[in-house]
């Protein structure tokens, strides 16, 4: 296996080609103009041209459609010139003569390079280009649900292109999260990247599930820019969530990789780098793999006997959401579950971001969307973003929001307690109905 | 006549709108030919039973087709009963308009790009007030028209219904350059559309403001313009509302005003009927604004004009309009 991966890097140095255990490469592409019109005669062979000469006016014009590329995901693999300023700013703060600072600064830009194009041509030896993806066996991913994901929009016949269509304006070509609408929306669109999803069923620190993706897909998340899109079909958002889940796992290589080489200090060679990619490759599957055996499985309770019981549940929850010692909801949420209490904390995404920020001063520049802290909820829209079933708030509690600062209570409560306090945010978008100062039955009773 | 041409055009734009709300622009990789198919050959049941994209890719063919059919009847139909030179010019230059956007359709789709999906939907609303404008002319009122003594008001008067005309169609542009963003673009370069739609918006409704409160002050127009006037105030407000209502159906509340998001506890659905209606109502009612803009241009131009003039004085008005708009935009 390892040197399958070593021969594969460096055959993509020049292209990528298939490699042993590859499926064929899909050969449908779209043709150029000029067969397209001559199947319908010379009539359209006119406009053909005209077309031809339209296009050339264009790309001279600097609107051509370039290529597409994945490319790095610069908050992870910096480029070259800031990473030889920061470096630069040390040396000089360490007062190191000015010709020992000059060479070690030629040495780290040309081992940067270096490792940068191992690392791009390992990522696209692994995982393809957005035009024709490929992923590596071992990943468990289904090539013919990724290429209805992925390619160009607009081609008849095939289904071709979905996430383009669907999704690139918002969570970027490379799933970074930065399409061109990004920085207008609140929450920013998930940077796929870090292979962390907040809406699972799963435990903390674990991958979401297939149907997790699909769920989110289908409802959207209420309250955010994501939108549902239950108007596709059933094979369509697999499609998709197949394609999530390869950008997921693309950046999440390409964090490891990254990581790896800067541990090796030097440039990286390939039998090295080739080791490192298998010992990445085998995390992230596996961790996607076993997602579905660490699903949260709430203990069953009886239904209410009385109103009496409900309203009694509904005061132990607010009990403990009140308690800052044990479950400190209220440290957050504030006293009355407004999201005023106070903390101000960040994302595993914003939190990346500032310390990339604060190691190379001038990616500010390059990531353009504003720092933002993680706001937490205000509990009386009765907006849950993570699904509105009861079951959807125990495994939010349960687990936490991934990413986020909302903790998971899984070891600090018991089932019941958790249904209680699931029994008492549901019930706060109408605490000002049940505050009432006589409940509705007095009133009729007094008429 | 020209009325007719008015009435197939609005839904034909309704309908192109719909082709890129959908994005059914490329529901067929041919042009001329549906699917293989002669355009006009193309099987009844397979058009109505087929893919939604296909349906309303091809109802835009023919619709489009229709317009071109009025189009050439328009002409002919003024070539012979239209006693002024110039209109039955501009009924020829209407055919001519007509053909060149179709072909820009036709080239959208074989190039399949994204450049002339746009400039396909900047031309389409420009031809739609093109042909208000030639029922305008070719109306009964306005032969009736009398024209006021010269003065710098009315001057300053029909300026500014042209610059307003002139705006509305800078706004409209600056939509669709909104709407066909590449997928692959920075996020900046959205940004920057997205503030110049919001800046040509402010102008748009600052001009109408001043065109509305001018000519309710100008006692020699008749109960009618005035009224126009208001229409036109009144479709930009409605307007104003089905943008931001488009931007909530897509893109979410903007930061502070989350709390609005509590008033539906579901997500919006990608290509449903609220983001799809809403979308394709902001980009039609953008064409009624541009039309009802040039309407008001038009008609001001000529009752406006200083009397003791003829055709050529009207000739001029509405050949030094364009440049005179385009001025006052300007500065
Ligand atoms: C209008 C912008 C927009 C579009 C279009 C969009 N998304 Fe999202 N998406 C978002 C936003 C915003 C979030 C973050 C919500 C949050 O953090 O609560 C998000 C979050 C997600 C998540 C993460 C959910 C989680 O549990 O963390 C997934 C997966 C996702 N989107 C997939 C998709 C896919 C697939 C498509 C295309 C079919 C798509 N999105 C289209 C804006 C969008
Ligand atoms: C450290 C701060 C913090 C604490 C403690 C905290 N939360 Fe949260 N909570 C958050 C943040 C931040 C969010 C918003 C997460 C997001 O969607 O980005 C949130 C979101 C929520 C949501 C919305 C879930 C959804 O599906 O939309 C609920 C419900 C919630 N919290 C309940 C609780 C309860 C109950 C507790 C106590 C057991 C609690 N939180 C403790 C920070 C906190």
């Amino acid at each position: 296996m390892t040197n399958q991966l070593t021969g594969a890097i460096s055959v993509m140095d020049s292209k990528h080609s298939p490699m042993p255990g590859e499926l064929a490469p899909s050969t449908h592409h779209r043709g150029p103009v000029a067969p397209l019109a001559e199947r319908h005669g010379s009539w359209s062979r006119g406009a053909a041209w005209a077309a031809w000469a339209v296009a050339v006016c264009l790309t001279f014009a600097g609107c051509g459609q370039p290529e597409v590329e994945f490319g790095l995901n610069r908050l992870i693999v910096p480029p070259v010139n800031l990473v030889v300023q920061s470096r630069e700013a040390q040396l000089v703060d360490q007062n190191r003569p000015a010709g020992e600072i000059a060479e070690e600064l030629a040495t780290l830009k040309e081992t940067y390079l270096h490792n940068e194009q191992m690392l791009a041509s390992a990522l696209t030896a692994v995982f393809g280009t957005p035009d024709d993806p490929y992923a590596w066996p071992g990943l468990g991913l289904d090539i013919k649900k990724l290429r209805m994901a992925a390619g160009p929009t607009g081609v008849r016949g095939v289904t071709r292109g979905l996430y383009r269509e669907h999704c690139v304006h918002c969570h970027g070509i490379n799933g970074d999260g930065l399409g061109p609408t990004a920085r207008f929306l609140n929450p920013y669109p998930r940077n796929f990247q870090l292979g962390v999803f907040k809406f699972t069923s799963t435990n903390q620190g674990r991958k979401p599930t297939t149907e997790d993706l699909e769920r989110t897909l289908r409802e959207g998340i209420p309250g955010t820019a994501m939108p549902s899109f239950r108007l596709q079909s059933p094979a369509e958002i697999e499609a998709l969530v197949e394609y999530v889940k390869y950008l997921s796992m693309r950046g999440e290589v390409q964090n490891q990789l990254m990581t790896a080489i800067e541990a090796v200090g030097g440039p990286i060679d390939e039998n090295q780098l080739a080791e490192e990619l298998q010992v990445a490759l085998d995390l992230v599957a596996r961790s996607w793999n076993e997602a579905e055996d660490y699903i949260v499985v709430p203990a069953q309770r009886p239904p209410f006997r009385s109103e009496q019981e409900r309203l009694a549940s509904i005061a132990r929850g607010k009990e403990i959401f009140l308690n800052a010692g044990k479950a400190n909801c209220i440290g957050c949420h504030g006293p009355t579950g407004l999201g005023d209490g106070g903390q101000v904390d960040y994302d595993v995404w914003t939190k990346l971001q500032r310390e990339q920020e604060a190691r190379y001063p001038g990616l500010a520049q390059l990531w353009p969307l504003p720092v933002r802290p993680a706001e937490p909820r205000n509990l009386h829209q009765g907006i849950y973003r993570g699904g509105r079933r009861p079951v959807d708030l125990y495994r939010r509690i349960y687990a936490g929001i991934k990413g986020t600062p909302m903790p998971a209570q899984g070891q600090t409560l018991k089932p019941d307690e958790i249904w209680s306090v699931v029994d008492y945010v549901m019930s706060l978008p109408y605490e000002h109905e049940q505050a009432s100062p006589a409940p509705p039955s007095v009133h009729r009773a007094g008429l | 006549m020209a009325v007719l041409l008015v009435c197939v055009t609005f839904p034909l734009i309704w309908v192109g709108g719909l082709v890129t709300t959908f994005k059914a622009g490329m529901a067929f990789p041919d042009w001329p030919t549906s699917g293989g198919y002669n355009m006009l050959a193309y099987p009844l049941d397979r058009w109505w039973h087929g893919p939604f994209d296909m349906f309303i890719e091809h109802g835009h063919r023919l619709l489009g087709m229709l317009v071109g059919v009025v189009t050439i009847i328009a002409a002919l139909v003024f070539q012979f009963r239209e006693q002024r030179r110039w209109v039955r010019w501009l009924a020829w230059g209407a055919l001519l308009a007509v053909c060149l956007q179709g072909g820009i359709g036709g080239l959208r789709v074989i190039l399949d790009h994204r450049r002339i999906a746009m400039i396909h939907g900047c031309v389409g609303p420009a031809y739609f007030a093109f042909t208000v404008a030639l029922a305008v002319i070719t109306s009964k009122r306005w032969r009736e028209a009398a024209g006021v003594p010269a003065s710098a008001a009315a001057t300053r008067l029909r300026r500014l219904a042209a610059a307003t005309a002139v705006v509305a169609y800078i706004q409209l542009v600056l939509g669709a350059v909104v709407r066909h963003v590449p997928e692959g673009a920075a996020v900046g370069e959205f940004q920057a559309a997205v503030m110049f739609h919001l800046i040509g918006a402010a102008a748009l409704v600052v001009h109408a403001v001043c065109l509305v409160y001018k000519l309710m002050r100008n006692r020699e127009l008749s109960a009618g313009m005035r009224l126009a006037a208001w229409g036109l105030m009144g479709v930009i407000t409605l307007q104003v509302m089905l943008g931001a209502a488009t931007w909530v159906s897509k893109y979410g509340y903007p930061r502070g005003l989350e709390s609005l998001a509590a008033m539906h506890d579901q997500a919006f659905v990608a290509g449903g009927t609220w983001q799809a209606g809403l979308a394709t109502a902001h980009m039609a009612c953008g064409s009624l604004i541009l039309a009802m803009s040039v309407m008001l241009a038009v008609r001001a131009a000529r009752l406006l004009r200083p009397v003791g003039s003829g055709v050529a004085t009207a000739q001029a008005a509405s050949g030094g309009l364009l440049r005179q708009g385009l001025a006052e935009a300007a500065s």
